[in-house]
Order: C-alpha cells, then sequence, then structure tokens
C-alpha cells in the first residue's frame, strides 16, 4: 500500500528530467559565477583578439612583406588559443544563427572548406572579399579552418607580395566576419543583456531557465559536449583505429600547427569553467574528491599535449606522439564520464537515459 | 563480418512468472509490445505484456533502438541506435533462432524499419555516409535477410519510416541531420539542414510525393511518424536552432497538401524544451501521443482537429504504443511502466534504481 502510495507521488510530480530538486549542492549563483568568472572575461577576450587579427589583417594588405604576414599569422594563433575557451560554450548565443558555424566549421568530413576556399582564391570571387557578401555565402568560407588556408595553406607566400592582393583582401573579410561573430558573442553576454540575465537570474517565469539546477545542467552539458568534440572531432579522426590509419590532416588547423593549442586551450577552458561554477565548494569531501578525480585526468592530458614533439601533421604517425596523442584521447573520455555520470549525480542532477541524447 | 552472438538459452529467458502463463499460441491476441532497454549493465530488446510484465528478453550487443514488426508471421527487427552496425531479426514468441543482421560495411543503420505487408521484405533507413544521403536498405525476409539492395531516401539523416496503409508506399522522415561514423553522432551540418518526408514507391524506389517545411524551420528535424485512422502522417519533430526559439514540434501531412504544424498550449510547447522522441496513434487512430523525455511528459492530441487533448507526467518518458482506445503504454528511462491517457495514468511498474531503464522506443506487436 505504502509502496502504490510512493509511486503515484513519485508518477505525480513529472519534474523535467534534467532540473531534479536541486538540491543545496548546487550553488545557487551558479550562472552569475559562471558568467563573471568564465564566460564574460572569454568572450570578450576572443573578440579583443579578432579585432587585432582585423588590425593585422588590413595591415598585411596595405604594406605586403614578410613580417607583416609573420604578425597576421601570429595573431592568427592568437585567435585560436583565445577561441579554445569560448569553443566550449555551446548553447545560448554561440548556438544562435549558426555562430559556432560561421566561426569554425567543424568537423568538415568532406573536405568542404579546402574545395570552397581554393575555388574563391582561384575565381578570385569579389563577392568573398567583403565582410558583408561573405557573410552571406556558405559557413566553410569564413571561419577559423577558412582563414588558416589562407594564411597557412599553399600559395599563402604570395601574401608577403604584390600578387597575393586578392588572398588578401579575402583574409581580411574573413577576419572582420570574425571579428563581427566575436563582438555579438559579447554584447549577448554582456551584463544587461538579455541572455546574461536568463542565465545569471534563472527563475520559474524565465523563459529559458528556471531553476539555480538547470543553469547547472547547462554548464555540465557544456562541460562534456566540449570534452567529446575536443576528442572525438578533432584528435581520434586523425589519430585512426591504428598507425596505418592515421593522418595528422584529418586534424583541425594543422597547417598552421595549432591543432594541439586548440585542444590545450580547450582543455584549460574546461578546467576554468569548472573552477569558475565552484562546485567542489558545495559539495563534500568525498564528493569532491570527484571533482579532483576529473581535474586530474586534465592536467595529464594537457601535460601529455605539450610534451607532443613532432608538429601536428606527422605528430599522429610518430609512435611516441602517438601514444601521448593517444593518452589524451583516454583521459579526456575519463574526465568526460566523470563529470557526465559522478559530478551531475552529485549535485542532484539526473541526466535522463532518453532526455540525454536521444534520437 | 560481425556476428551477433546470442545465446539461444538467453534468448530464451522467460520472465518469472512466465511458465504459469499459457503457451504463446493460445494468446496470440493479447496485446505484446516490444521495447528496447538497459537491464543491469546489459542491453536488451524485451516483449513485455500489456501488465508490463517480461515475456521474453533478447540480448542485444549495444543500445538497441526501434523494430521492424511483421505482425502476421509473429517476428521483428530490433535495430542499433543510429549509427548502427547491426540489426537482429527474432521470433517474438521465441520459437527460431535469431539472425543476425550486419549493416553493409559502407552503411549504418538509423535505427528504424519496417516490413512491407506480404511479410518478403524487410526495408531499412540507413546511411550513406561516405556520399552524405540516406538510403532505405532492402533485405529479403524469407532468405536470411539478405541484403538486396538499396534505395535513395531523397534526403539526408532518414530516421523512422511507415508502410502506409495502401500497403505499397513507405514514408520516410528524413531528419536532416548529416553525421558520420568517424565522427560518432556529431551533427556535421546544422547550418544547412534540410529535413523532409519522402514518400516512396516500395516497389519501384520511386518517390512519388516529398514534403518540406518552410526554409525558416529548416532546423527542425522531422523524426518520428504514426498514421492516424484516416492513413495521414503524424510527426514529432526535434529542434536544433537556439532554445530561446520554441517552434511547434507536432504536425501533420495529408497527401497533397502543405504540411500542417500544431503548438499547442505554450506552456506544453515550453515544456517540451524543443524534443518529442517517440510518437504513436491509439487504437482508435483519432489520438496522437507525443512523449517529450526532457519536458518529463507525454501530451495527447485529436487527430482529426490537431487540437491539444491534454498531458501526463513522465520523468525521463519515451516510450508510447498503443493499447486501448484513447490509451497509450509508456516507458520511461527509469524504468517505469505506466498507462496514459489525456485524462489519466496509472502506474504499472515502477520507477528505480535497478529497474531497466527503457530506451526511446515501445512498439506494439
Amino acid at each position: 500500500m505504502l509502496r502504490n502510495a510512493l509511486f503515484c507521488l513519485a508518477l505525480a510530480c513529472g519534474l523535467p528530467a534534467h532540473a531534479q530538486d536541486a538540491a543545496e549542492s548546487i550553488p545557487p549563483d551558479i550562472g552569475q559565477r559562471v558568467a563573471e568568472r568564465y564566460v564574460v572575461p572569454s568572450v570578450v577576450a576572443f573578440s579583443g583578439v579578432t579585432g587585432r587579427l582585423v588590425g593585422k589583417t588590413g595591415e598585411l594588405c596595405a604594406a605586403p612583406g614578410d613580417d607583416a604576414l609573420e604578425e597576421a599569422r601570429a595573431t592568427f594563433a592568437d585567435t585560436v588559443r583565445a577561441w579554445g575557451p569560448v569553443s566550449i560554450l555551446r548553447f545560448g548565443p554561440l548556438v544562435e544563427e549558426s555562430r559556432f558555424e560561421h566561426l569554425f566549421f567543424w568537423p568538415d568530413v568532406r573536405g568542404v572548406t579546402l574545395r570552397q576556399v581554393q575555388g574563391v582564391l582561384a575565381k578570385e570571387d569579389e563577392s568573398a572579399a567583403t565582410p558583408a557578401s561573405l557573410k552571406e555565402k556558405s559557413v566553410a568560407l569564413q571561419g577559423l579552418p577558412a582563414l588558416e588556408f589562407v594564411l597557412f595553406g599553399s600559395g599563402s607566400e604570395e601574401l608577403a607580395g604584390a600578387e597575393g592582393a586578392y588572398r588578401c583582401r579575402y583574409s581580411a573579410a574573413i577576419a572582420a566576419n570574425l571579428a563581427a561573430r566575436a563582438a555579438e558573442l559579447a554584447q549577448a553576454w554582456a551584463p544587461d543583456a538579455p541572455f546574461h540575465s536568463q542565465f545569471t537570474q534563472p527563475s520559474a517565469d524565465n523563459a529559458l531557465y528556471r531553476s539555480p539546477g538547470e543553469v547547472a545542467g547547462e554548464t555540465i552539458k557544456a562541460l562534456t559536449t566540449g570534452l567529446q568534440f575536443a576528442r572525438n572531432a578533432e584528435l581520434l579522426p586523425a589519430l585512426g583505429a591504428n598507425p596505418d590509419k592515421a593522418n595528422g590532416k584529418r586534424a583541425p588547423l594543422w597547417r598552421s600547427n595549432l591543432t594541439f593549442d586548440l585542444v590545450g586551450t580547450q582543455i584549460e577552458g574546461v578546467m576554468g569553467l569548472v573552477d569558475a561554477a565552484e562546485f567542489r565548494s558545495h559539495l563534500d569531501e568525498a564528493d569532491g574528491a570527484i571533482v579532483n578525480s576529473m581535474l586530474f585526468d586534465l592536467k595529464h592530458a594537457l601535460k601529455a599535449l605539450e610534451e607532443v614533439e613532432a608538429p601536428a601533421e606527422t605528430a599522429f604517425t610518430d609512435a611516441e606522439d602517438r601514444a601521448r596523442v593517444s593518452y589524451v584521447g583516454v583521459a579526456l573520455e575519463g574526465a568526460e564520464r566523470t563529470i557526465s555520470e559522478q559530478l551531475s549525480a552529485a549535485i542532484g542532477l539526473t541526466m535522463g537515459f532518453n532526455a540525454l541524447d536521444g534520437d | 563480418m560481425r556476428s551477433t552472438v546470442i545465446d539461444r538459452r538467453t534468448f530464451l529467458i522467460l520472465a518469472g512468472g512466465a511458465a504459469l502463463a499459457p503457451a504463446w499460441a493460445e494468446v496470440a491476441e493479447e496485446a505484446l509490445f516490444l521495447g528496447a532497454r538497459l537491464n543491469n549493465g546489459r542491453f536488451e530488446a524485451a516483449i513485455i505484456d500489456e501488465k508490463g510484465r517480461d515475456r521474453l528478453v533478447l540480448p542485444l550487443e549495444a543500445r538497441g533502438h526501434s523494430f521492424a514488426i511483421d505482425q502476421p508471421r509473429r517476428r521483428a527487427v530490433a535495430f542499433a541506435r543510429s549509427p548502427g552496425r547491426f540489426a537482429v531479426a527474432f521470433d517474438v514468441d521465441g520459437r527460431n533462432e535469431p539472425i543476425a543482421i550486419a549493416a553493409a560495411p559502407d552503411r549504418r543503420f538509423h535505427g528504424h524499419g519496417v516490413f512491407t505487408r506480404d511479410g518478403r521484405l524487410m526495408l531499412a533507413t540507413e546511411n550513406d555516409f561516405e556520399a552524405g544521403r540516406g538510403v532505405v536498405g532492402i533485405y529479403d525476409a524469407t532468405d536470411g535477410f539478405r541484403r538486396l539492395g538499396e534505395f535513395p531516401s531523397d534526403g539526408i539523416g532518414p530516421h523512422e519510416t511507415l508502410l502506409l496503409h495502401d500497403g505499397r508506399t513507405v514514408c520516410v522522415a528524413n531528419g536532416g541531420i548529416l553525421t558520420h561514423p568517424d565522427y560518432g553522432r556529431a551533427k556535421l551540418n546544422l547550418a544547412t539542414m534540410a529535413p523532409s518526408l519522402a514518400y516512396i514507391d516500395a516497389a519501384s524506389g520511386e518517390v512519388v510525393e516529398k514534403a518540406a517545411l518552410a526554409p525558416e524551420l529548416n532546423r527542425l528535424s522531422i523524426r518520428h511518424m504514426a498514421l492516424d485512422a484516416a492513413g495521414h502522417v503524424w510527426f514529432g519533430c526535434q529542434y536544433e536552432g537556439a532554445a530561446s526559439e520554441r517552434p511547434p514540434l507536432v504536425g501533420r501531412h495529408r497527401r497533397g497538401r502543405e504540411i500542417e504544424l500544431f503548438p499547442g498550449p505554450q506552456g506544453v510547447l515550453h515544456s517540451m524544451q524543443n524534443y518529442v522522441g517517440s510518437v504513436a496513434v491509439d487504437t482508435s487512430g483519432m489520438v496522437l501521443a507525443t512523449s517529450s523525455p526532457r519536458g518529463g511528459l507525454i501530451a495527447f492530441w485529436d487527430t482529426e482537429t490537431g487540437q491539444y487533448l491534454g498531458r501526463q507526467s513522465l520523468a525521463d518518458g519515451c516510450g508510447v504504443a498503443p493499447i486501448a482506445r484513447g490509451r497509450v503504454l509508456a516507458t520511461s528511462g527509469r524504468g517505469a511502466v505506466v498507462s496514459a491517457s489525456p485524462k489519466g495514468e496509472r502506474g504499472l511498474v515502477e520507477a528505480g534504481a535497478e529497474a531497466p531503464a527503457w530506451d526511446n522506443h515501445l512498439r506494439r506487436i
């Protein structure tokens, strides 16, 4: 009898699948912490560096030369490293209007970027050389992978001379679009913007987040999605099932040898986001150990990445580096599981079997 | 070729109490339901009766999804969750050895399929991942489920497929999402999605009609379908756009007309969190049930008018299948089995940490 009564109660509650009775183990101001300590600084930094990139590509076009090209390339590298921490925020403003794809069209399974960018360069397509008309074209033509080919791919040395004039204008248009999308992100996360308020002030009548538990759920999902993306979309395809199947050219940004910078800054981003959310301070010692175990995995992943010696193009086939990258994959998978299985349970989130990643 | 190793003794496991039940042949008329689930760390397909009691359990090598059912011949095919490498054909009364069906090397199963009415063919939605196009694989159900060929689904990411009442046309929901096995379940083309319903003559493979959503709804992935009493296609969607947008998730397509979408009340639409996991029409064909595991609810709709009829709560509830007039049997990822109608619900098996976690779909045999 009692059993039946309990059963009926459980059914009647009908709590949303990822917002169970958020206990005191969820920091009530988690949205505020995440926004102020992690998101806003990350998107503002990204916006700043893309602004510099616009400047450097502009200078290169105005006065082509080896030094100017080097500076543009170095600023591109800074942009990628600033993108890493932003790229893991795959919800809200980064998802709206396909911003993620506009900034970083990846994975590019069918090599669309290379084909389209080479097409634009061969034709000297004027509609790709102004930011407004470029925005209307394929997303593969306007993100970081496209700009990487323009700045580092075959023929990029012509950027140092007058014969690279068109190529340079196209690079400047991409940089301008990156800066525009980055500015939109920064605006959407600005303290007085609607999304910022929804994320930081969850409430029953909030259209997006009804409780701190839902904000925590969004944060957890961003962490696991970010780790999965780095492993499954960025590292594993290039690593292949065995050394014969390895191919560094399937990794993102191998031409500029920024693959491991990208993954490294994404891992640092995950650690920074966990830190900002302060999950640990609301957990007891035993559950706090979950966070430590995850951070342990990520620190070792970072260390292994730093130890990779060969450039990305060959690191996946070189025996020693391959072992390091494989280790990174294992560590990222471990950290992801710790978050999705243990951390989410410890803070009282139940990620539904069907709701989490259904079909 | 990769084989699905199934131990016949395990296959024939009958749940406790089943020994007291009459022989299968004598209860052929009783309502039986088929679903995939995770039970104590093991993936399986399970047949349950209308009280939610286990009748037959078939181990699966990985997570299952949905089923093709050949009701007159008492057999079914369980599909792996997409991108799936395996399917298993089996006798729903456990009389024969199951048959493993491996995906063609350059294809992956997409979780759903149908039998033709004469039981000769089984059709499965598949991904031709190198070409990035959907196909429908054709299998000879009279000859060990040998793959005979395929026809294009005329879209990307085909998901559920139905055989229409005419017995010759299949309708395929092209969800529009491109995937590639090297990248797991990553969605590769969100910016350029173009979901559709394709009506295909099963005999010729010819696309006889195609219906698409308005261009501004290109991220509204059409995934699951059910037929109402009049033979019209009802479908449920999953929105891949911004969470701040709440497009309608339930629609109907009548041949020769435009797709109609039914938002229902704002509160319910909001609760569904841009995600319908499964749809079913009741035994009368007049009531549609749409589950939203993210919202923890099942919403009901009048199939004549598209009017919203009511909702029931079911945390992580997803599987729905017709059990009676205006009523569905529903399963949840937390192990609950309930009988639900617009007016109320009755618990049959309670949720619990030890209970088998039911996966997306439940089918009536």
